[in-house]
């Protein structure tokens, strides 16, 4: 299947090899959370939501009494998934981004400020088409600054691929499942970090690098709407509040 | 209650300091791996590795299964991973932890999604049989680096593993004949390439990084990132879940050095399989 | 809008963000200006020592912001106010909790906090009001006292090491509070001020202001002079069986659901506003469930826009 069309260089949605979906993200979706977002990448939707730092809930749990415990949850809603999804959660995959989003994020949350306390994440999609863990940790971003947790910095993540000899920025459901490589980066967006990275199928190694610049320059553009939308939403609180 | 070990603050002062002196506890140099053993089983497709004082056994098994509806020419590959209680005080029995499921993921797609072994070969029925090979590792003693040891060991046991052969014949065609071991030769996997996973763990602020960290090692660092290269120069996955933040020019020299060391890991389990 | 989903109709909408509009443009430009996200540079005067308050920290010798907020600055500390977070508690904070658990000695209270708050026994006023020392006996009977679930109104005392609160319900006018609603809010909106407690005579009703975000809103309690064992049990009896009027029950729901208009359109919390807005909800007619729908909400925020506008217009007329 030809993924970028040799003629005009678009892809099979239209867009060009180095062009991101449409990005929306919205915060305070769920009332009665401390903070929610919900983010849009293209036809992917994922909502988050942080309850915290509140009451450690499972005293055995709790490994570091000077630092708040972060616990995470990662699921897919049944319907969102071409084929209707019998395990939402609990399978292996949804444990495993469970622990990458989890350790993702608390490389970035200043735990120590808050100790004795336990902060929980959970992410759910709502429509699947490829990136679900990037839209689901750029949810998880702006629910904890909704939420007024201190973080070190604003994580944000994107996939990119490698098909037809192009490196492809934001991979959607097709592309992911054509079986070629898949690089997904995490970066702390100002110290310019990378805190996540995943990679599966093979590929040279200098093609990797590319792959990788090419994936951490979407990271930092999500990073400049990321923060445009909590300016926003920080200054229309302010001014209402009067 | 928490059986895992938590280290005190004299040791990981202790620790620490040395790595700022360019030392490691055990003497070894920071990109050094620890010696590596490879002991093969009776039976085709089972080994076992010590890296260091770490032990892992892999064991693989083959079943003839119906093939998924999108590949339906070629057999499947699935790894299991199972963390014995008796590796280490924390692990406890019953469902895989999460470290369990990171491994077997992480060990899965360096093999399965890089096509390390031939699946279209095990392909027997196009659409209606072909084989399915189940890697199960066991954790026998948690010293540090699982991940490294339990992929060297399930690339031991598949290439050890010889499936039997099995011919199509009978009054339709149709009919299946598994034929046994002791009639016909079993069969070996074809494995185009290795993939070697070597994990780099992260000290202070992701300037110091050490490769095949120990126990203790581990329980310091800030983070840890697997990469899994060939001998071919082909990166075939790279795991890091978070944890300190690296600079991507870091990244890039990690993978060299990997590629650096894989080589010399391929040699080694050459050497070990031509003896063994 | 956070809290209310509510169904604008096209004309309501449009006067909803005519409404919020001028409110943004009433705004003083300096609070816009010093907005600042996650990892923001805070710009600072390098010369004098600065020091750094709370959500900020030192990234490689600049100031960075680490929560999203506004940024304050008094003499020399420099820090963000944040909006939406958690409680920060303060010695001397009058708060509403609700009793979670019975532990030895005390009871644990949920405060919105990151940790739940911690009211001991000798803490509290005994029933019988003698002051003595806490036997084993009051120990066992705690439960005659409060219960789990129950609201009590009490003062932050001070911090526990491990930086969870003591509180203390000394005084006559904290302590159980009974026949009323307890409504959260998030806690930026409720300012601190010299009083909390608010009896609304016109209305009969009790309004207490939890620095937490927890409000109260009750019927009015006569606070007590010490009562013995025997009258207590006698009221008890009396309590029973004398309702609350409805008069004061709606009274008090009209107030509590201007509480929430007020907080779902995120306007800071003041005895006069809920009052305001409970009469203008009165003399509009307008019913007290309908008080939470889209009509109310949008009428609510053009008042608040005109009362700030001229407040602004008072101001600068007075300048001059």
């Amino acid at each position: 299947m030809e993924h970028v069309n040799p003629l005009t260089g678009f892809r099979v949605d239209g867009r060009r090899p180095n062009e991101m979906r449409q990005l929306r993200g919205e915060v305070g979706v769920v009332s009665r959370a401390d903070g929610s977002a919900l983010f849009e990448m293209g036809n992917t939707r994922v909502i988050a939501a942080v309850y915290g730092p509140r009451e450690i809930q499972n005293r055995s749990q709790q490994v570091n009494l000077k630092e708040a415990l972060v616990r995470c949850e990662y699921r897919m809603a049944e319907f969102s998934t071409g084929d209707r999804r019998r395990k939402p959660k609990g399978d292996r995959r949804s444990t495993e981004i469970s622990l990458v989003i989890r350790q993702t994020m608390e490389a970035s949350i200043l735990t120590h400020l808050m100790p004795h306390s336990q902060i929980d994440i959970f992410v759910q999609v709502l429509q699947a088409d490829g990136g679900t863990r990037s839209a689901c940790i750029n949810a998880a971003t702006l629910a904890l600054a909704d939420a007024g947790i201190p973080m070190k910095d604003i994580v944000t993540s994107c996939s990119a691929g490698y098909l037809c000899s192009t490196p492809l920025l934001d991979l959607n459901y097709i592309e992911d499942s054509a079986g070629g490589p898949d690089v997904t980066v995490g970066i702390l967006a100002k110290m310019d970090k990378v805190t996540l990275l995943q990679m599966d199928a093979k590929l040279p190694m200098d093609t990797f690098e590319t792959v990788m610049e090419l994936a951490t320059e979407g990271c930092k553009a999500i990073a400049t709407y990321i923060r445009e939308v909590l300016l926003e939403n920080t200054k229309q609180l302010e001014c209402q509040r009067g | 209650m928490d059986e895992r070990w938590f280290p005190t603050v004299n040791e990981r002062e202790f620790i620490e300091q040395a790595f700022e002196s360019g030392l490691r506890v055990d003497g070894r140099g920071p990109f050094d791996f620890r010696n590596l053993k490879i002991a093969f089983g009776r039976e085709d497709g089972s080994a076992e590795v010590e890296l260091g004082e770490t032990r892992v056994m892999g064991y693989v098994t083959a079943q003839l299964v119906q093939p998924y509806k999108e590949r339906p020419n070629e057999g499947t590959l699935a790894i299991f991973a199972e963390f014995s209680p008796m590796a280490d005080p924390a692990y406890e029995p019953g469902r895989p932890g999460e470290a369990a499921i990171e491994l077997g993921r992480v060990i899965d797609r360096g093999l399965r999604e890089s096509r390390a072994v031939d699946l279209e070969s095990l392909c027997v029925v196009a659409g209606k049989h072909v084989w399915s090979l189940r890697v199960d590792l066991h954790v026998l003693d948690n010293e540090g680096n699982l991940i490294d040891a339990a992929n060297i060991a399930a690339l031991a046991a598949l290439s050890t593993f010889r499936r039997p052969e099995c011919t199509v014949g009978g009054d339709d065609g149709q009919q299946l004949t598994i034929h046994d071991p002791d009639v016909r030769e079993p069969l070996s996997l074809t494995i185009h390439h290795l993939p070697i996973a070597v994990t780099f763990a992260y000290f202070g602020d992701g300037n110091i990084m050490v490769v095949d960290p120990t126990f203790k090692e581990e329980a310091i660092m800030g983070g840890r990132m697997t990469v899994t290269v060939n001998s071919n120069t082909d990166v075939c996955s790279i795991q890091k879940a978070g944890g300190e933040g690296l600079m991507p020019s870091v990244v890039m020299q990690c993978l060299r050095i990997a590629l650096l060391k894989a080589a010399d890991i391929t040699n080694e389990i050459k050497i070990k399989l031509s003896q063994g | 809008m956070r809290d209310l989903h509510l169904p604008l109709n096209q004309t309501q909408r449009v006067r909803l963000e005519a409404a919020l509009h001028e409110l943004q443009t009433l705004a003083p430009a300096a609070a816009s200006a010093a907005a600042v996200t996650v990892a923001d540079t805070i710009p600072v005067n390098h010369e004098d020592n600065i020091l750094k308050g709370h959500g900020t920290t030192d990234q490689d010798g600049e100031v960075v912001a680490t929560l999203c907020g506004v940024v304050e600055r008094v003499n020399k500390l420099v820090y963000v106010r944040t909006l939406r977070a958690r409680y920060k508690p303060e010695v001397g904070d009058i708060i509403v909790g609700r009793v979670i658990e019975i532990a030895p000695k005390r009871w644990r209270l949920e405060i919105n906090f990151s940790q739940d708050a911690v009211l001991m026994l000798s803490s509290m006023n005994l029933p019988d009001g003698i002051q003595r020392r806490r036997t084993a006996v009051d120990e066992l009977n705690m439960r005659s006292i409060f219960e789990e679930n129950d609201v009590v109104c009490a003062e932050v005392r001070g911090f526990q090491h491990d930086g969870s609160l003591h509180l203390q319900a000394r005084s006559q006018k904290y302590g159980k509070l009974k026949r009323g609603q307890l409504l959260t809010v998030p806690p930026y909106l409720v300012k601190r001020r010299k009083q909390h407690f608010h009896h609304l005579e016109q209305y009969d009703v009790d309004l207490i202001l939890g620095c937490n975000g927890f409000i109260w809103v009750g019927e009015h309690v006569v606070v007590n002079e010490i009562t013995t064992f025997n009258e207590d049990q006698e009221k008890l009896s009396a309590e029973v069986e004398t309702f609350t009027p409805m008069e004061t029950r709606k009274h008090i729901c009209r107030l509590a659901n201007a509480a929430r208009v007020l907080s779902a359109l995120g306007f800071t919390l003041t005895i006069e506003l809920i009052i305001q807005t409970a009469e203008a909800s009165l003399s509009s007619n307008v019913k007290i469930n309908d008080m939470l729908g889209a009509e109310f909400y949008v009428q609510t925020a053009e008042t608040e826009a005109k009362r700030r506008a001229d407040l602004l217009g008072r101001k600068k007329g007075g300048a001059r």
